[in-house]
Formats: structure tokens, C-alpha cells, sequence
């Protein structure tokens, strides 16, 4: 093992303190960062815990009404969805507001990584790090969701910029994401069988007419969203919507678990069963 | 792991200057994307220390730059190797021609690199994006430094 500095400070202000030591990484859940240095791939040499920061993993749920919920009874559908960095995949499929308010967020969470992962990783560390093949970066790009650090508030279209990169600035730190409700929604995955990395994933949302498509997994550099699908979407939320809509493979990933053109027909096919599950 | 990428700019200065400042160590070394040290060990021949950071993955190759195939000032071929400790190793080579367009000169490259070791087991998917994008911004900064 190489030697770091390891912090573990308790307020936002500390570990920001922290962060403008020289070659400073944080930790969340650390399912990136822990196996890329015992890979020897990175060696910060500060390795600023955020596990002691209290008041980062909480879920807020305002607004909404009451709806008929699937197995009877009520529930509290829509609203605005306050979810704090450092909450787990665990947390967010198990919480009663997100499955009620937002149940395609809820879902995607449970299908992340196996259990450890979603026990440990956070919404903040799977943003930050924008991993082209992980899943909240399309649900924060379909649902228009913002991203609030300790500086500012970043709107998805703004925040996602390429592979593994986004504009978040050296000495910021995500605070808490806020989704609003969409009317309907509903995330779509072909999943690698081992890792359960999105191959391909699609987000699709629909907002009074407005329909945003997002796919991870299959760019070059990262998620992004398909305005045909979107338009087409927006004129008739039917899965027969996306027929002969194609997306251009030259700018997809072709690696060993898949070509950019099978990547590019199941972005069609994932889109479609987005829709159909949208609820 | 061997990796292919193209690419052309349109830079609006003459052929002789763009040429000139691709021979240029201060200029290459603000260029290639990450490059910390760019020292002229001969003539034709850099010593190089360039950190290269993909998301999670951060490592600084120690390696040297090699100008060949030298024809001022249609163009040249740029090569270099690299050793990224234990991340692997780098080597990469591009064709630089210029050709003469009413805007100024016209500069196309074709690229080729070979990736190893940890970096390239490991890294995989991600690496063709990558060695796209570290290209591409090496000649957008290029094209932004002569503009």
C-alpha cells in the first residue's frame, strides 16, 4: 500500500478545506475511487472521507397530490424530490417517497450495481465521477434535474460535459440534486450481465407535452439526450413514436461487449420499453 | 490495444508559420494536454512528462517526443512513447500534412496509438473516447494558440 493523508472531516466547510490540498480526492460511497487505487490506476495523495459530513443523505419530498396507487390506497405522486449527495442506491430505491413520487428514479436505483454497491455508493459520487455507463447521469439529463453545490445550482443540460467530466470546478462539492416530478417517467436498461453497467439505458420523461429522452452507456462522451425521439415523443407518447427512429452509431462506443451499431439499435429498443413502463 | 483517429483544422495563418510553430517545444508543450515538461533533448528529439487523468484514473507518463519524416512545410509525423509506471504504457505516432486553402492552411492528421498494460485491461471502454479526445484538444489548442 502507498501512503496518503486520509481526512474524515464533519461539516461541507472542512472538507472543502481539505479539497485544495494538492493532488486531493473526495470519497463518497467509493465504488470507483477505492478500486482505481488499489488498481494503482490513481494515488492521491489526500483522501478526503465525506462519510462524517452529516446532513448530506437525506430524501425531502415537498408538494405533489394524492393519486390512486397501483396496489389501492393512496399515494403522493409528483412534487419535488430533494436528494442529498451522499444518499445511497439503497436508500433512494428503498424510500417510500421516491417510489411514490418518482417511482422510475426509485427503480433505476435498485438496478444499480449488487447489493455492496448499492449499499455504499452515492447519487453525488455516480454524478461527480460521470461514468459513461452509469445510470442517474441519464434520470438528471431526462428530468431536467438541478445539481446544487456549495457555490451554485448547475442545471443537468449544463452539468454533464463529456467522458467522466463535468463542471464542477476543483474546490466544489455537490450539496443535494432536486428533481421535480415529471408527469411520467420511466428508465429502461440492457444491462452487462457482470457488472450491471447500462450497455445501454435510456431515461424518457414527459412533462405537460414536453418529452426529454436521455441515454447512458452508448456515447463517447457520455450521456445525451435524442431530440428526434424527444419531438416525436412530445406528438404521441407511444412507443410506436420511436419506430425508424435511428441514432447515428459513428459517435458510440463499440468495445467488447457490444458495436456502436448494436448499441444504436438498442437505444430504439430500450426507448420503447421506457415508455411502455412509464407510469 | 490499438486505437485510430483523424481529424483536420483549418488554421488561418500561412504554411510556413504553422509549420514553424509545430517544430516549436513551447508551443508543443502548451499543446499536448496535460504535458507538465517538454525539454529539447536533440534537434528533432523532447523529453516529456505528461499526466493524463480519465475520470477515476490518473497517471504521468515519462516518455519522449520524436519529430520524423520532416518536410517543411508540407508537414511531418509526430511520435512518442511513453512509460506510466504502473498504469502501462502509451505509444502513439501522427501524420501532419498542411495543405495551402484560401483561409490560411489547412492541417490534417492521421493518428495512431497503441495502449498496454493495466491502463489498457483495464480501461478498455474507455479508452477510444479518450485518445479521441486528448487528440482532438491537442489541435484545438493548437488551432486556438496561432488564431
Amino acid at each position: 500500500m502507498y501512503n496518503f493523508e486520509f481526512h474524515r472531516p464533519t461539516t461541507v466547510d472542512e472538507a472543502l478545506r481539505h479539497l485544495k490540498a494538492d493532488e486531493a480526492k473526495l470519497l463518497a460511497g467509493g465504488q470507483t475511487l477505492l478500486p482505481t487505487m488499489k488498481q494503482r490506476l490513481a494515488a492521491p495523495k489526500h483522501v478526503v472521507d465525506l462519510g462524517g459530513v452529516t446532513g448530506l443523505s437525506t430524501i425531502d419530498h415537498k408538494g405533489g397530490s394524492l393519486v390512486m396507487g397501483k396496489a389501492g390506497g393512496t399515494v403522493l405522486r409528483g412534487g419535488t424530490l430533494t436528494i442529498g449527495a451522499l444518499t445511497t442506491h439503497a436508500q433512494v430505491a428503498n424510500s417510500n417517497e421516491v417510489k411514490e413520487s418518482l417511482p422510475a428514479l426509485a427503480s433505476l436505483a435498485g438496478g444499480i450495481g449488487d447489493p455492496a454497491v448499492r449499499n455504499r455508493g452515492t447519487i453525488g459520487g455516480s454524478i461527480a465521477n460521470n461514468d459513461p455507463a452509469a445510470d442517474y447521469p441519464a434520470a438528471c439529463l431526462a428530468l431536467g434535474a438541478t445539481v446544487v453545490t456549495n457555490k451554485r445550482e448547475i442545471a443537468a443540460d449544463d452539468f454533464f460535459t463529456g467522458l467522466f467530466e463535468t463542471a464542477l470546478e476543483p474546490d466544489e462539492l455537490i450539496l443535494r440534486v432536486v428533481f421535480t416530478a415529471p408527469g411520467r417517467a420511466g428508465y429502461a436498461k440492457f444491462r452487462n450481465p457482470a457488472s450491471r453497467y447500462a450497455i445501454v439505458g435510456v431515461f424518457v420523461a414527459e412533462r405537460q407535452g414536453e418529452v426529454r429522452v436521455a441515454v447512458t452507456g452508448a456515447g463517447q462522451s457520455g450521456v445525451f439526450r435524442v431530440p428526434a425521439m424527444e419531438a416525436a415523443l412530445a406528438k404521441k407518447f407511444d412507443a410506436s413514436a420511436v419506430d425508424g427512429i435511428r441514432v447515428d452509431a459513428s459517435d458510440l462506443v463499440s468495445d467488447i461487449h457490444a458495436q456502436a451499431d448494436y448499441r444504436a439499435h438498442l437505444i430504439g429498443v430500450m426507448a420503447k420499453r421506457a415508455v411502455q413502463m412509464a407510469a | 490495444m490499438a486505437l485510430e483517429m483523424s481529424g483536420e483544422y483549418v488554421l488561418p495563418r500561412d504554411r510556413k508559420a504553422v509549420y514553424v510553430a509545430l517544430n516549436d517545444a513551447e508551443m508543443l508543450r502548451k499543446c499536448i494536454p496535460g504535458c507538465e515538461e517538454l525539454t529539447k533533448a536533440s534537434d528533432n528529439e523532447f523529453a516529456a512528462v505528461v499526466k493524463m487523468t480519465i475520470g477515476p484514473v490518473s497517471a504521468r507518463f515519462k516518455g519522449k517526443v520524436r519529430l520524423v519524416d520532416l518536410d517543411p512545410p508540407n508537414g511531418y509525423r509526430i511520435e512518442g512513447e511513453g512509460e506510466g509506471g504502473v498504469a502501462g504504457f502509451a505509444q502513439g505516432g501522427a501524420k501532419v500534412e498542411l495543405t495551402e486553402v484560401p483561409e490560411g492552411t489547412r492541417l490534417t492528421y492521421n493518428a495512431e496509438a497503441n495502449v498496454g498494460g493495466k491502463i489498457a485491461q483495464l480501461g478498455q471502454r474507455l479508452l477510444a473516447g479518450s485518445a479521441k479526445k486528448i487528440a482532438d484538444k491537442f489541435f484545438a489548442n493548437f488551432t486556438a494558440e496561432l488564431s
